[in-house]
């Protein structure tokens, strides 16, 4: 169960016993640096360098991770089409021959620089996804100060997530033994009917899981334990690497700042 | 002495169907209690009133011989000191990890977090779950999320266990340990309740039987006893043990044996019987 699953690559890859303070760390200062850069160069960069991370030290499926990454793969061709020849004044580079329509070189290097920040941005993020388990992130989460309320929250999407997700495939195994998929009107009736019994259910659930909380003594508030640990558990040698890297990049920024294509 | 006593217990639900009806229930201290019946029973809807999650329309519910007080206070300790462990496991674990799920119960009583820690080090210890502590739930067999939730309760430190189908939905194996793990902490000295329709682990190990059926309690006493009463048992939609159902083609004599280690002991006498005479 949940074999091809974010979470099971989260809690099974080869960077999984990798301080965690240093992973996100890491993460959120160099997608800083993918944002703050100017020219396309340093963030398509940083997208190759977090794919390679990804899947050849961490070692997730690579098919995963490509399906993974074809969704804002797609999104973020789409905004550079659409930038390219709807932004920018100036000298068209390129004639579309309909409706007067025109690629402008400042089009063009506008878009293929958001395009960029959206790939290394999404990479930063995937890294952290794909190599760091949600109940660590938590303990960050709780480090950093996010309110109570907003974690316990979290804590409890989590968890049930999975529980209705495992409800939800029983269910559409069952409609579909029925044959409840075997035409699009078929299939939409069905889908219907496994969202609104999916909501039934969440409700019921959400009462028996209510009871048995207060069956423990449940007050209103879900206390947790503190971890011992702080950002100092990284250790010398990972902080200087990490710094050492990001002021490379950082560098990279300064010296391609004013690189375009056209 | 009667850990859990109750007295005439009726509970209505809002739109006025009895779920229960007159109900006396006791639960002798340091004993294996199961109470027997067939789904929609009433069973988890008394258990429910022995932590004080409902309250009975009418009747009364002593706990330790003192009865029950629905103050805030008092229900935190009543909670403590009976825990209850739900049929599905996935209403209980809520947490994202086994530690943080089993540390939920000693947290809410303020105890200190070192005592907290050894509370739950100890209570995976006891259901012998150690080193899947970091572990969410969902990647947890049946059996291992059972006993994740015993655990929870366990680390509570509770006199009494409450438990609603503790072998439901589990495989031979996990509903076996499930079964020797409570007879431990029985050992132990913790007074345990089963809800259950399975009547072939009913025998093996209970030391006093409930048979419950559409909110009536139909009848109480040994295992020895209940089981005597064929048309009872029939009446409540369940059924006589496996081995039981030999004494069809077998004749032990008087009384017929309720478990398979009874009934090997038994051929055994009466073939030495036989050669004896022969």
């Amino acid at each position: 169960m949940f074999s091809n699953t974010l979470d099971n690559y989260a809690h099974n890859n080869n960077l999984n016993g990798m301080n965690t303070y240093f992973k996100v760390l890491f993460g959120i200062v160099t997608m800083l640096v993918s944002l703050i850069s100017t020219s396309p160069v340093v963030p398509l960069i940083i997208a190759l360098f977090m794919s390679i991370l990804i899947v050849f030290i961490a070692k997730v499926s690579w098919k995963f991770y490509l399906k993974f990454f074809l969704f804002p793969f797609s999104f973020g061709l789409i905004t550079f089409i659409f930038m390219a020849i709807f932004f920018g004044v100036g000298a068209h580079i390129l004639e579309l021959g309909i409706f007067n329509l025109a690629v402008t070189a400042d089009g063009f290097n506008l878009g293929l620089l958001v395009f960029a920040r959206m790939m290394g941005g999404f990479t930063c993020l995937a890294f952290l996804a794909l190599t760091t388990p949600m109940t660590e992130l938590f303990s960050v989460l709780r480090l950093i100060k996010i309110p109570q309320i907003v974690l316990e929250i979290a804590m409890l999407m989590y968890r049930y997530i999975f529980v209705f997700l495992d409800e939800a495939i029983n269910m559409y195994h069952t409609q579909e033994t029925r044959l409840g998929y075997s035409s699009l009107k078929k299939s939409f009736k069905s889908m219907g009917m496994l969202g609104s019994n999916l909501f039934i259910r969440t409700w019921m659930k959400g009462e028996q899981a209510f009871i048995a909380m207060e069956s423990r003594c449940y007050d209103g508030s879900i206390k947790t334990m503190k971890k011992q640990g702080s950002i100092k558990t990284m250790g010398t040698r990972n902080l200087v690497l990490l710094v050492l890297f990001e002021v490379v990049l950082i560098m990279g920024v300064y010296f391609t700042g004013s690189f375009r294509i056209f | 002495m009667n850990i859990i006593e109750t007295k005439n217990i009726i509970y209505q639900y809002p739109d006025g169907t009895e779920a229960l009806k007159n109900v006396n229930f006791s639960a002798t201290k340091g004993k294996i209690v199961m109470l027997m019946g067939p789904n929609g029973a009433g069973k988890s809807t008394l258990f429910l009133h022995f932590n004080g999650i409902l309250r009975p329309t009418s009747g009364s519910l002593k706990i330790d011989g003192a009865p029950v007080s629905y103050q805030r206070q008092d229900l935190m300790k009543l909670r403590q000191k009976v825990g209850i462990v739900f049929q599905n496991p996935d209403d209980q674990l809520f947490a994202p990890t086994v530690a943080e799920d089993v540390a939920f119960g000693p947290l809410n009583i303020d105890l200190p977090e070192e005592e907290v820690k050894s509370r739950v080090k100890e209570a995976l210890k006891r259901v012998d779950m150690e080193g899947f502590e970091e572990r969410p739930p969902h990647y947890l067999s049946g059996g291992q999320k059972k006993r994740v939730a015993i655990a929870g309760i366990l680390a509570m430190r509770p006199e009494i266990m409450v438990l609603d189908e503790p072998t439901s939905g589990l495989d031979p194996k996990g509903a076996f340990q499930i079964m020797r793990l409570l007879c431990k902490l029985n050992r132990e000295g913790i007074t345990i309740i089963i809800a259950t329709h399975d009547v072939d682990i009913v025998p093996i190990y209970a030391h006093e039987v409930y048979v419950i059926s559409e909110g009536e309690i139909l009848k109480k006493g040994t295992p020895q006893e209940v089981f005597e009463d064929k048309e009872l048992i029939r009446k409540a939609n369940l059924r006589l043990p496996h081995i039981t159902h030999e004494e069809d083609q077998i004749s032990f004599g008087k009384s017929y044996p309720l478990t398979v280690s009874e009934a090997k002991k038994r051929i055994v006498e009466m073939t030495r019987d036989y050669k004896k005479f022969n």
